[in-house]
C-alpha cells in the first residue's frame, strides 16, 4: 500500500467535517502512514475466514 | 510528618482496615494523615485533580462512630482511597482529565464508587489521568503528573494519578481503568500492584468510555492483597452495565496464600526476550520466573507470534472506538482538546476500513492464540513494559516522521494490550529496580475469570521478594 499524502488525509477529514489545522494534518498523516505500515504484515495472514468478534461471553476458567 | 506517620501511610489498604477494625487507628486520624501528605507532596506530583477534605473528614467521622458503637463494618471500613477522575462521583466534578469536562458534575456515582463506599472506603479525591484516558497528552490541564521515584520521569498512564498516589502513599489504595494497560502501566512505572480484571468482571457504569469491548476498571494497591480486596468490593454483575458478567465472584482472599506449586507458567518469548525489551527489565523478569520456579511452579518459554503487533492492532481498534465517542466534539470543539489527544483521535477517525477490518480479524486470531496457550499453561508471564519509566521529555513534542510513531506508541503497548484485546485478567507486580532506581514490573496473565490464580501467584511472588516494601525517596 502506498503512503497517504497530506492532501489525501486533509480531503478525507474535510469529507467528515473534521477541522484539521496544517500542523495537525502533518502529524496525523505520519500517524496514519505508520499504522498502515506496521499492520501491513497482517495482509499475509488468512484473515478472510476469521470472524472479527471480540469474543464476548467466554466461559470462566474451569 | 513523623516517620511513624509515614509508616502508617505506606501500610496499604488491607492492613489499615485491620488496624481500624481493632481500634488501633481511627478513620479520622488516617484521613487527616493522608490529607496532610497530599497537602505536602502533591504540589510536586500532581496526582490529584480534586481533593475532598471536608467530605472525606465527614465520612471518616461517621466511620469512626460506627467503629465505636460496634456496628458491622465493611471490608475496607475506614480506609481512605482515591479514584481516577474518569469515574463519576455524585456532586463532585469529574473531568476525565480534559478542559472539555472541567465543569462536569455528575448526579450519580459510578457503580465502582458506590461499591467501594459500601465496603467502607473513604473517598479522598479524584486522580489525574491522560486526557480522556488516551495516552499521549502533551499538556495536562490539571498539572503534569510526575513519577515519585524520579520527578523527571513518566508515571505511566492513563491512570497516572492512581499509580502516583499509591506509590507516594497519598491514599490507602486507588481505582484506575485499564483499556489497554492503563492500570498496569502506571503500576509498573510507579512500583505498585495493578490489576486488570477480566473484561466484564467489573461494571463500567459511570466510567467515561474509550472502547466498549476493552474498558475495565481495576484496582491499584501497595500489595497484592490490597488489589484482591478492592476487586472483591467492586466485582460482580451490575444491571446498569448490561455487558457486566453474571459469573459468581469467588472469595479471592480464601485462596490467596495457596502458593504456586504445580502451576504451569508460560514465559512469553516475544515480550521477555525480544529486541525491544531492555536488558535490565529482561533480567529482572527472568529472575522473577526463577523465583516462581523455586516456589514450585513449572515454567517454559512459549511463542505468541501476533503479540508484537498487538500495540498497533489495539490502536486501530480502541482508538477507532474512542473516535466514535468523541466524533461530535472533534467537529465542534476540537481546539479545546490537548494537541496530542486531538491528533490521536483525528487519526483514528480516518483509519481506512480495510485496515480496521484486518485489525479486528487479527484480534480474534490473537485471542485464539492466547486461549490456546492458556489451555497448556495456567498463567502467562512477561514484563509489564519494555523499559522502566522513561523521561517525561521523551514523549513530548510533535511527531516529525512515521518512524517516531512506532517508538512512541506501538512498541510499549504491545506488552499490555494482548490481555486487553483478549479480555483476559492480568496483574502488574514490582519485580526489581534499574540501576537508576526506577521500578520494573512483572506481568502475569490468566484465563478468563481466573483472577484467583493470578492473585495467588502474584501474592506468592510478592511474599518471596521484597520489592513492594521499598518507598520512593523523599516521600516520607
Amino acid at each position: 500500500m502506498s503512503d497517504l499524502t497530506s492532501e489525501q488525509v486533509g480531503a478525507l477529514a474535510a469529507a467528515l467535517g473534521l477541522p484539521v489545522t496544517p500542523d495537525d494534518l502533518t502529524e496525523v498523516t505520519h500517524r496514519l502512514n505508520a499504522l498502515i505500515e506496521v499492520l501491513s504484515p497482517l495482509a499475509e495472514l488468512p484473515l478472510e475466514t476469521v470472524e472479527p468478534i471480540p469474543g464476548l461471553g467466554d466461559p470462566p476458567a474451569s | 510528618m513523623s516517620g511513624a506517620g509515614a509508616d502508617l501511610a505506606f501500610l496499604g489498604a488491607r492492613r489499615l482496615a485491620a488496624l481500624v477494625r481493632e481500634r488501633t487507628v481511627s478513620p479520622v486520624e488516617l484521613t487527616q494523615l493522608y490529607l496532610a501528605r497530599i497537602d505536602r507532596l502533591d504540589p510536586r506530583l500532581h496526582a490529584y485533580i480534586t481533593v475532598l477534605p471536608d467530605a472525606a473528614l465527614a465520612t471518616a467521622r461517621r466511620a469512626e462512630a460506627a467503629v465505636m458503637r460496634g456496628a458491622a463494618l465493611g471490608p475496607l471500613h475506614g480506609v481512605p482511597y482515591a479514584v481516577k477522575d474518569q469515574f463519576d462521583t455524585a456532586g463532585v466534578r469529574t473531568t476525565s482529565g480534559s478542559r472539555l469536562m472541567a465543569e462536569h458534575v455528575p448526579a450519580e456515582d459510578a457503580t465502582t464508587i458506590a461499591r467501594l463506599d459500601a465496603a467502607g472506603g473513604i473517598l479522598l479525591g479524584k486522580l489525574n489521568l491522560t486526557e480522556f484516558a488516551l495516552g499521549g497528552t502533551q499538556h495536562f490541564p490539571f498539572g503534569q503528573p510526575r513519577n515519585p521515584w524520579n520527578l523527571e520521569h513518566d508515571p505511566g498512564g492513563s491512570s497516572s494519578g492512581s499509580g502516583i498516589a499509591v506509590a507516594a502513599a497519598l491514599c490507602g489504595a486507588s481505582l484506575g481503568e485499564d483499556t489497554g494497560g492503563s492500570v498496569r502501566s502506571p503500576a509498573s512505572f510507579c512500583g505498585v500492584v495493578g490489576l486488570r480484571p477480566t473484561w466484564s468482571r467489573v461494571s463500567r457504569h459511570g466510567s467515561f468510555p474509550l472502547s466498549w469491548s476493552m474498558d475495565t476498571p481495576g484496582p491499584l494497591g501497595r500489595t497484592v492483597e490490597d488489589a484482591a480486596w478492592l476487586l472483591q468490593a467492586i466485582a460482580g454483575f451490575d444491571p446498569k452495565d448490561p455487558l457486566s458478567s453474571r459469573e459468581p465472584v469467588p472469595d479471592y482472599a480464601r485462596t490467596l496464600a495457596d502458593g504456586v506449586r504445580g502451576l504451569r507458567i508460560g514465559i512469553v518469548r516475544e515480550l521477555t526476550f525480544g529486541p525491544e525489551t531492555d536488558a535490565e527489565v529482561r533480567d529482572a523478569v527472568v529472575e522473577a520466573a526463577r523465583t516462581l520456579e523455586r516456589l514450585g511452579a513449572a515454567t517454559e518459554e512459549i511463542s505468541l507470534r501476533l503479540v508484537p503487533l498487538a500495540g498497533a492492532i489495539f490502536m486501530a481498534l480502541a482508538d477507532s472506538d474512542g473516535a466514535g465517542v468523541h466524533f461530535r466534539w472533534l467537529r465542534t470543539r476540537g481546539a479545546e482538546y490537548d494537541q496530542g489527544t486531538r491528533r490521536r483521535l483525528l487519526t483514528a477517525s480516518l483509519i481506512p476500513a480495510a485496515i480496521q477490518q484486518r485489525a479486528a480479524r487479527a484480534r480474534a486470531l490473537l485471542r485464539l492464540e492466547m486461549r490456546e496457550a492458556l489451555t497448556r499453561h495456567d498463567l502467562l508471564l512477561s514484563p509489564t513494559a519494555h523499559q522502566a519509566a522513561p523521561p517525561i521529555a521523551a514523549s513530548r513534542g510533535v511527531i516529525t516522521s512515521r518512524h517516531e510513531v512506532a517508538g512512541r506508541f506501538f512498541t510499549r503497548r504491545s506488552y499490555v494490550t494482548p490481555a486487553a484485546l483478549a479480555g483476559l485478567p492480568a496483574i502488574a507486580v514490582p519485580c526489581g529496580f534499574t540501576r537508576a532506581e526506577l521500578p520494573i514490573g512483572l506481568q502475569l496473565i490468566a484465563r478468563h475469570f481466573d483472577e484467583a490464580t493470578l492473585l495467588r501467584a502474584a501474592y506468592a511472588y510478592e511474599r518471596e521478594s521484597a520489592w513492594s516494601k521499598r518507598r520512593p525517596p523523599g516521600m516520607d
